[in-house]
């Protein structure tokens, strides 16, 4: 039985915030959720797609989020309610259908939620989507607890089908990835009946009607927030500070009031509906207080807008001091936390507060020193990629061209640090190594002598870099593209993909060739396994002294993860240590101190490599890269 | 002061010093050649490394090293020690067919194979596209497959290195200048071995003004000639100076001063032209097509020339005093010219006594 559907009113169980999120799509009797996989937003079709049979839903992984946000329209507009989710790299993605969509409006409820990741702790960017909201005109709702998850997602559905608009929830790391207490309420069991009304076309263009229509849905919307209980105040009535935050702010702010003890001076304004601002709301507090902070995590969103309402009705407002991150009072950048808040209230509060003794950072660097073990950020024990890498490594070396890898974000994207041997040069958007390589791959006419390669994943692929390979074929670039298929969306949790043969639900489903498609696009296509070094490198070098067109070496081996789920070791991996040659000149530690898979240890009393047996996975490519032919591999 | 890998690297490979011997190949996973280049694939740390060590590019003190060769100094300042000079070629067709000039290269090694003087001999064959590599050869059908030159360097030493070996095989060696320099620094090494150099019994050194670096001649010749195949380059001797390519059917000649872009840099520096850490030196005779020079230097050369003579493998007749006063001069020339670039490089690789540089630079060109 799936966790999210319990059909339990009125229990309370832990969940995860992406499953509070998930649990009140079922709540609001969703039926079809669609979505690419993206941290920290990953898990709310994962868990759904465990409720899918339960209660007759459809959910998918869809192949980007452009085409995630147009199959839930197809579902709003054939009346059903629907849920789409990304992580804030993705919205960018589906951005072009959603600035139509507002103008062509929903039927169904339609839902969008953007985790956004502050930190950048798992994206290449900490980009901040409430900004589209703005753009867009779509009310945008920003959940600060667990249970306002569950609740306010459940909400979105009823608020897109009265404005007929999709609605934005915005949640972030803390909140998607953390755990807390939910309340449940009833599980509906809504009976669907799809069907497009002819009679209502759809039709963005020409806009100026639709943007009409859009701009008289927010005048609609802007009563409805200003009785949203996601929105209150708490705190004296007129406070010295008056604090306005949102997500999850709100915690960070809860905690550091309460710590300094300041709870008489400082009233809390926070906000669960951010765009449009509940605007009377606002303003009335903000007419009993001349200090003003803003805490949210990422852009200064809600300050810039609380300041836009401000300069509206100064004359009724009085004069203010404003802090946050325009005054330099809270980070621009990176996540915030309590002990951040703290500090601005302490400097403008003046109250002495000492968050945290002086050494507690070097003493918790401590005891986590002997607790954890050193690990390097760097590719798991026997994952193709480290094999891959070192094949590029030295087909490039070898060609002597300076050539370089274009690569983009997946577990690949490790390339450009150690554990990739700081092979991979660029990092961007999904598919982005392939399309700068089809820009580099002409630049030979201007004197570029540099051999082109780009990496992709096999889900990268299917999502952004097909449309950068027919671009490259089409005007005759020429470049390598390594395809390193793993049979996984390895970095975000193992879901299925075209290739893959199975749909987000577990059905099976026609496998999309990575070697026909790359071939029927006219690219010259082989397939290796990056295990087979030799093999490799020399199939890179091949390509590499090609001059001409798009090449495509797809590199087969799945996921160590994934098929330790399935089968033991390929190979029973030893060392002998009679034959190890250790520091000696002749090897002087390839294994250990070029190579380093996590696998191997170098043993400092007897001056020779070992196997952690624990960790080795048996891929047996580090018998192929020893000198000494130390290392022995037999199949398991 | 031996740095290892760094100090090969920083020294040689990254000054364009490399001279293609291939004395640092297959010793460790941490250099590989391609296509004519030796390439660095890893940092390696060690302070002390046998890349460096072996390298005729490294810091090379002649004086000792011809001291531990012959048992005396850097003292036979024109061509090396001599014992006698003689013309020789060989005298089956087999040999003279494919040969550079008078096959005889070939007729000793194949006479040595086949007599058990050695059991295997290191010499160098092209592929189809001229890329130069190491070969070892057992057999006399081998030792053919290699006979001819095309002025590229190839990495011949890493065929010594690699093996496979047996374990007993005395081997010979076919090389160039550079590549003799670096097998006896092999064997004069401190460091512990780990190579087969020491069962090396037999050094058969080949004259040598420059070799020509492979990539940027193989990318000429295609631009040339597309992909027909070469098969046969030669060069000839003053005043003509043009380089005769046979493509399929077809002759051309190319002059010399269109490929001297190509020459190793490191060649501007080689102070040996014929090959003087060797038993047995060959080359042309100016003047006399399907002839060689052979240059007795040890006992060893000696017997080996004797013992193809008595099995009929080749002919030899007395070296003319002039050609010989003229080969004296070239080398000479080439050492001058030698100690001259050795002003402008970075890296002072080569020690000699100054009673020799002395020597040398005092002998006055013709």
């Amino acid at each position: 039985m799936s966790l999210i559907a319990q059909d339990a009113p009125g229990k309370t169980v832990l969940l995860m915030g992406n499953e509070a999120i998930a649990r009140g799509a079922l709540e609001a009797g969703v039926k079809v959720c669609a979505a690419y996989p993206g941290n920290p937003s990953s898990e709310i079709i994962g868990s759904l797609s465990s409720a899918a049979d339960a209660l007759d839903l459809h959910v998918e992984w869809s192949v980007n989020e452009k085409v995630a946000m147009e199959v839930v329209a197809a579902a709003s507009f054939a009346g059903l309610r629907s849920l789409c989710s990304m992580k804030q790299n993705g919205l960018n993605v589906a951005a072009d259908f959603l600035l139509n969509l507002n103008l062509t409006g929903t039927q169904g409820g339609l839902v969008v939620v953007v985790a956004d990741d502050p930190g950048g702790i798992s994206s290449t960017n900490e980009e901040d989507s409430r900004i589209f909201a703005k753009i867009g005109n779509l009310p945008l709702l920003e959940p600060a607890t667990f249970q306002e998850a569950k609740d306010m997602t459940r909400w979105a559905f009823s608020l897109s089908e009265d404005l007929g608009l999709p609605v934005m929830v915005r949640s972030v790391t803390r909140v998607s990835h953390a755990r807390g207490n939910v309340r449940l309420d009833v599980l509906p069991r809504p009976a669907a009946k799809a069907r497009f009304d002819i009679s209502r076309p759809r039709l963005a263009f020409p806009p100026f009607p639709g943007h009409k229509a859009l701009l008289q849905k927010m005048d609609r919307a802007r009563p409805m927030v200003e009785t949203s209980a996601y929105n209150f105040y708490r705190g004296p009535e007129k406070p010295e500070l008056l604090l306005v935050t949102s997500g999850s702010g709100w915690m960070y702010s809860l905690e550091a009031v309460i710590n300094l003890g300041v709870q008489d001076r400082v009233g809390l304004l926070k906000l669960g509906t951010t765009w449009p601002l509940p605007a009377n709301l606002v303003m009335k507090h903000l007419k009993q207080a001349e200090k003003v902070l803003f805490v949210e995590e990422v852009d200064p969103f809600l300050e810039s807008n609380v300041k836009e309402l401000f300069a509206q009705h100064c004359m009724d407002l009085g004069l203010k001091r404003f802090y946050g991150k325009a005054s330099g009072t809270m980070p621009s950048a990176g996540e915030i936390s309590p002990e951040i808040v703290s500090s601005a209230l302490q400097s403008l509060l003046k109250v002495a507060y000492q968050p945290r003794p002086e050494d507690y950072t070097s003493r918790a660097h401590e005891a986590a020193a002997e607790l954890v073990p050193a690990r390097a950020l760097g590719f798991c024990a026997g994952c193709p990629h480290r094999a891959t890498y070192w094949a590029v490594k030295s087909a490039l070396a070898l060609d002597g061209r300076e050539g370089f890898v274009l690569g983009d974000i997946g577990c690949y994207g490790l390339g450009m640090g150690p554990s990739g041997f700081f092979q991979m040069k660029t990092i961007h958007a999904m598919g982005s190594g392939a399309g700068l390589a089809a820009g580099f791959g002409q630049l030979e006419r201007f004197g570029l002598s540099q051999p082109v390669l780009a990496v992709c994943g096999d889900s990268t692929f299917y999502h952004a870099a097909m449309p950068a390979l027919v671009n490259a074929r089409y005007n005759g670039a020429n470049f390598v593209l390594l395809l390193l298929d793993n049979s996984a969306t390895a970095m975000t949790g193992f879901q299925p993909h075209p290739g893959t043969g199975r749909t987000a639900t577990g059905k099976e489903a026609p496998v999309l060739d990575l070697k026909v498609i790359c071939e029927s696009l006219g690219a010259k296509v082989q397939v290796t396994d990056p295990f087979d070094l030799a093999a490799t490198t020399d199939a890179m070098l091949k390509f590499l002294q090609d001059r001409e067109g798009v090449k495509v070496l797809i590199l087969k081996r799945e996921c160590a993860l994934v098929r330790s789920k399935k089968q033991k070791k390929l190979f029973q991996v030893e060392v002998n240590q009679e034959r190890c040659l250790g520091e000696a000149c002749g090897c002087n530690r390839l294994c250990t101190r070029v190579f380093k898979c996590p696998g191997l240890y170098w043993d400092r009393a007897t001056g020779k490599a070992g196997i952690d047996e624990a960790i080795c996975t048996g891929c047996g490519v580090c018998a192929e890269i020893c000198p000494a032919s130390a290392i022995r591999k037999e199949v398991a | 002061m031996n740095n290892g890998l760094k100090g090969l690297e920083s020294k040689v490979l990254d000054q364009g010093q490399c001279a293609a011997c291939g004395a640092c190949l297959s010793l460790c996973p941490y250099l590989r050649s391609f296509k004519g280049r030796a390439v660095k694939l890893h940092d390696c740390d060690l302070s002390e490394g046998r890349c460096f060590s072996f390298c005729p590019r490294t810091e090379v003190d002649l004086d000792a090293l011809h001291r531990a060769v012959f048992g005396k100094g850097y003292e036979d300042i024109e061509t090396g020690p001599v014992r006698r000079v003689v013309m020789a070629r060989a005298l089956t067709p087999e040999f003279t067919k494919r040969a550079q000039n008078g096959g005889v290269v070939s007729a000793l090694m194949a006479v040595a194979l086949e007599e058990g003087r050695i059991q295997a001999a290191i010499l160098t064959e092209r592929d189809s596209e001229l890329l130069p590599q190491g070969r070892i050869a057992k057999t006399k059908e081998d030792v053919l497959t290699c006979a001819g030159s095309s002025y590229v360097t190839g990495y011949t030493l890493e065929a010594l290195n690699r093996g496979p070996w047996q374990g007993q095989e005395r081997i010979g060696v076919v090389g160039l200048p550079c590549q003799l320099l670096a097998l006896a620094r092999m064997k004069a090494s401190p460091l512990e071995k780990r190579t087969s150099v020491d069962r090396v019994d037999l050094l058969v050194g080949l004259f040598c003004t420059w070799a020509l670096d492979y990539r940027p001649f193989a990318e000429f010749l295609k631009k040339r000639f597309g992909d027909k195949p070469i098969r046969k380059l030669d060069i000839t001797p003053p005043p003509e100076r043009l380089l005769n390519v046979t493509v399929g059917n077809e002759f051309h000649q190319i002059p010399l001063e269109d490929i001297r872009a190509f020459i190793r840099p490191s060649c501007q520096v080689c102070l040996d032209m014929t090959s003087e850490l060797s038993d047995l030196s060959v080359g042309t005779v100016e003047g006399e097509e399907g002839w060689n020079t052979v240059i007795v230097r040890t006992a060893r050369g000696e017997d080996v020339l004797r013992c193809a003579e008595s099995k009929g493998a080749l002919e030899t007749r007395v070296y003319p005093e002039d050609k010989w006063a003229h080969l004296k001069q070239a080398s000479i020339l080439k050492k001058q010219r030698g100690l001259n670039a050795l002003k402008d490089v970075q890296e002072k690789y080569v020690t000699l006594p100054q009673k020799a540089i002395d020597a040398i630079l005092k002998e006055v060109a013709p």
